[in-house]
């Protein structure tokens, strides 16, 4: 029997809505605190208000809540799947209110995209962009790309805290509790924010020639999107403005670092290192990696896209990386990027439907499902092979070795199987509105394994069928579907149970 | 050596400037659209010059040339949100880019300028990237600073929830 949701239930979801909206509401106050800073007025009032709304929603669920609430599995679910509804939709104030977005939509959109790490935008004139809203944009996509649950659980965290980590699309726990899991994954980010920051505006300062404070501007920005494998840019040519390989090298080591899981981090800081390598998770990803970049690189030279070597295995890599990795970075033009057919088309298109490790701050169906994936089918293979009473075993290594069992497989292959079906729904309503096969698919697994390249498509033009659909796509493969379920199986126990 | 090289471009891009005429006159759009086309040409494109100007040790000074409808009405000074910038690299002497106005951005509108120069479409000897390599510059419009009033409304709101947050916490449970 279906049990409707009592008013308690509802009491305990407000109030861990509302001690994470506090959260986002103390994040807030750094782009208000820039704006004061840097004497930038007019979104100053904007910032507030959107702090204002988080603030009083957040004491507001806790004050309704009773004294100890208990959070059980189902609540976490639909707590992180609103959590993900509602910091966007408030994020997004500061957006509309500076006039560069068309419609309330639009500002909702890119605050989506920016959360999800997804890195598709639809606003108008970036290039004139106050610096504190820039800064906003980006550091949505840091708080987006580690988790905004995980930032709450860095702070608080109770019973009910494993459900919070789990719905937010991590499948790792590391060390004993999530709450030191969390702090290691902070940890992390400020280790590399520090050295990366340094190194981009040193860099940006020394070699590119720009004056100090907007080289670290730019360096603060681009750690940020590239940290959380999210793709925004402070300037609209992305990447592609700063015309430095030095640039994008230094930027390509916070790429690296978003994409592999913390539980790699982990191994990595704390030893062993050969097992961090010998993961299967890891070997997945080196080989699609080499996979589709040669594939990529093939596909370039044979239609003489590059006329030299050097400047196909930069200008390919670069974009290759920057798909696999989902950050979405590039260093062409969306209208070249369309241009590319046959082979490189198909190499960027999978980089970017495989995507990065799974617990990390990248996107797309993961490595360590598209591992296993090929170890089923392999298995498969073997068992119809031989003699029908042999028994087939198949083990793997992840830290440590495990064996593939029916259960595994099974869940692989349902996730794995959401994410082509998301991908192709997409696409499905990109063609029906006109917008031939090959974009709509592109654009459709960019939003879906939130990797933000764009062709063209995404567009203050679009249609607005296909924008909530890519907001949707974006919020399910950030969340890895399981708190989209949950919540919608809440609503409907809401208006149906007994 | 550094300064002999300076002397050299300097040299050359003033006396390149003479064969402006010859340039074809296209649209920042254009050059992006047909890239591969105008690969080698000298071109003239006008718009604004936006972002930073990054002068580096070799001698050239780099920025982004925007050809898009904020050129002439940027947002904060009334234009329409009508999608995404339009830009390309530009690259220039040195000595040319220091008596430049400072390029666009939230509290200014950059110099509008006609850039002529030759079309560098993936570039070999800079690993294939694309750019616009000045041989002139003149200027259109020289920049000016934008409008930066404060949301009064919004700012009285989010100070009013902020107080009402504070009641609230005080009241306790409701």
């Amino acid at each position: 029997m279906l049990v409707k949701p009592t008013k308690a239930d509802f009491k305990v979801i407000g109030y861990y809505l509302g001690r994470i909206s506090l959260i986002v509401a103390a994040a807030g106050c750094l782009p208000l605190l820039w704006a004061a800073l840097t004497a930038e007025w007019h979104p100053f009032g904007s910032f507030l208000l959107m702090i204002g709304v988080f603030t009083f929603l957040g004491v507001l669920g806790i004050r309704l809540a009773p004294r100890h609430p208990k959070l059980d599995w189902s609540h976490g679910m639909v707590v992180v799947a609103l959590t993900w509804l509602v910091v966007p939709l408030i994020g997004a104030i500061p957006f509309f209110l500076s006039g560069h977005f068309g419609t309330p939509l639009d500002a909702i959109f890119d605050s989506v995209s920016g959360l999800t790490t997804t890195g598709l935008a639809v606003i108008s004139d970036l290039d004139h962009l106050a610096t504190s809203l820039n800064f906003w944009r980006h550091l949505l996509q840091f708080l987006g790309g580690l988790g905004i649950i995980v930032a709450a659980l860095t702070v608080f965290a109770g019973p009910g805290g494993i459900t919070l980590y789990f719905g937010e699309g991590r499948g790792e726990r590391f060390l004993p509790s999530v709450t030191s899991t969390s702090r290691f994954i902070w940890t992390v980010a400020a280790l590399h924010l520090i050295v990366v920051v340094a190194a981009l505006t040193i860099v940006g300062w020394l070699v590119l020639g720009f004056e100090v404070h907007r080289a670290g501007f730019h360096a603060i920005n681009m750690f940020l999107a590239g940290f959380s494998t999210g793709g925004f840019a402070p300037q609209s040519t992305s990447i592609g403005y700063y015309h430095s390989a030095i640039f994008e090298a230094v930027a390509a080591i916070s790429m690296v670092a978003g994409v592999m899981s913390f539980g790699l981090h982990h191994a990595l800081w704390r030893g062993p290192r050969r097992d961090a390598i010998a993961n299967l998770e890891t070997r997945t990803i080196l080989s699609t990696f080499g996979f589709t970049l040669v594939l990529t690189l093939l596909g370039l030279a044979a239609t003489a896209a590059f006329t030299d070597l050097m400047g196909l295995t930069r200008q390919g890599f670069f974009q290759i990386f920057s798909a696999h990795t989902t950050t979405g970075w590039a260093t062409i033009s969306s209208t070249e990027l369309s241009t590319w057919g046959g082979l490189a088309f198909g190499g960027i298109a999978i980089a970017m439907a495989l995507g990065g490790m799974g617990s990390a701050t990248a996107g797309g169906v993961k490595a360590l499902r598209v591992g296993l994936t090929v170890k089923a089918v392999m298995n498969q293979v073997k068992q119809a092979l031989l003699p029908e009473r042999a028994v087939v075993g198949t083990t793997y290594y992840q830290a440590g070795k495990r064996h593939l069992t029916h259960d595994t497989v099974m869940a692989v292959m349902t996730i794995s199987l959401l994410y082509v079906a998301l991908y192709l729904l997409g696409a499905g309503v990109g063609v029906a509105y006109g917008i031939p096969l090959q974009e709509a698919l592109f654009e459709s697994v960019s939003a879906s394994a939130t990797i933000g390249l764009s062709i063209g498509v995404t567009d203050p033009s679009m249609p607005t069928l296909l924008q909530i659909v890519y907001m949707l796509q974006m919020w399910a493969g950030r969340l890895e579907f399981l708190a989209l379920f949950s919540l919608v199986g809440f609503f409907y126990a809401a208006v149906r149970g007994k | 050596m550094r300064r002999l090289r300076l002397v050299v471009m300097t040299t050359l891009f003033f006396t390149v400037s003479g064969a402006v005429a010859a340039a074809e006159e296209i649209s920042v759009p254009e050059l992006i659209t047909n890239s591969k086309a105008w690969s080698g040409s000298e071109v003239t494109v006008e718009g604004e010059l936006v972002g930073d100007y990054g002068f580096r040790d070799d001698g050239w000074m780099w920025t982004q040339l925007n050809g898009d409808s904020y050129v002439r009405s940027p947002i904060r000074d009334g234009g329409q949100p009508l999608g995404g910038n339009t830009g390309v690299g530009v690259r220039m002497p040195t000595p040319v880019g220091v008596g430049l106005d400072p390029p666009g951005g939230y509290r200014t509108r950059g110099p509008i300028v006609k850039v002529t120069g030759i079309w560098k479409h993936h570039d070999p000897s800079r690993q294939g990237e694309s750019y616009l390599e000045a041989t002139s510059i003149e200027v259109v419009e020289p920049g000016q600073g934008m409008n930066q009033e404060p949301q009064w409304i919004a700012t009285w709101i989010g100070l009013g929830l902020l107080g009402g947050s504070v009641a609230l916490w005080r009241k306790g449970s409701i």
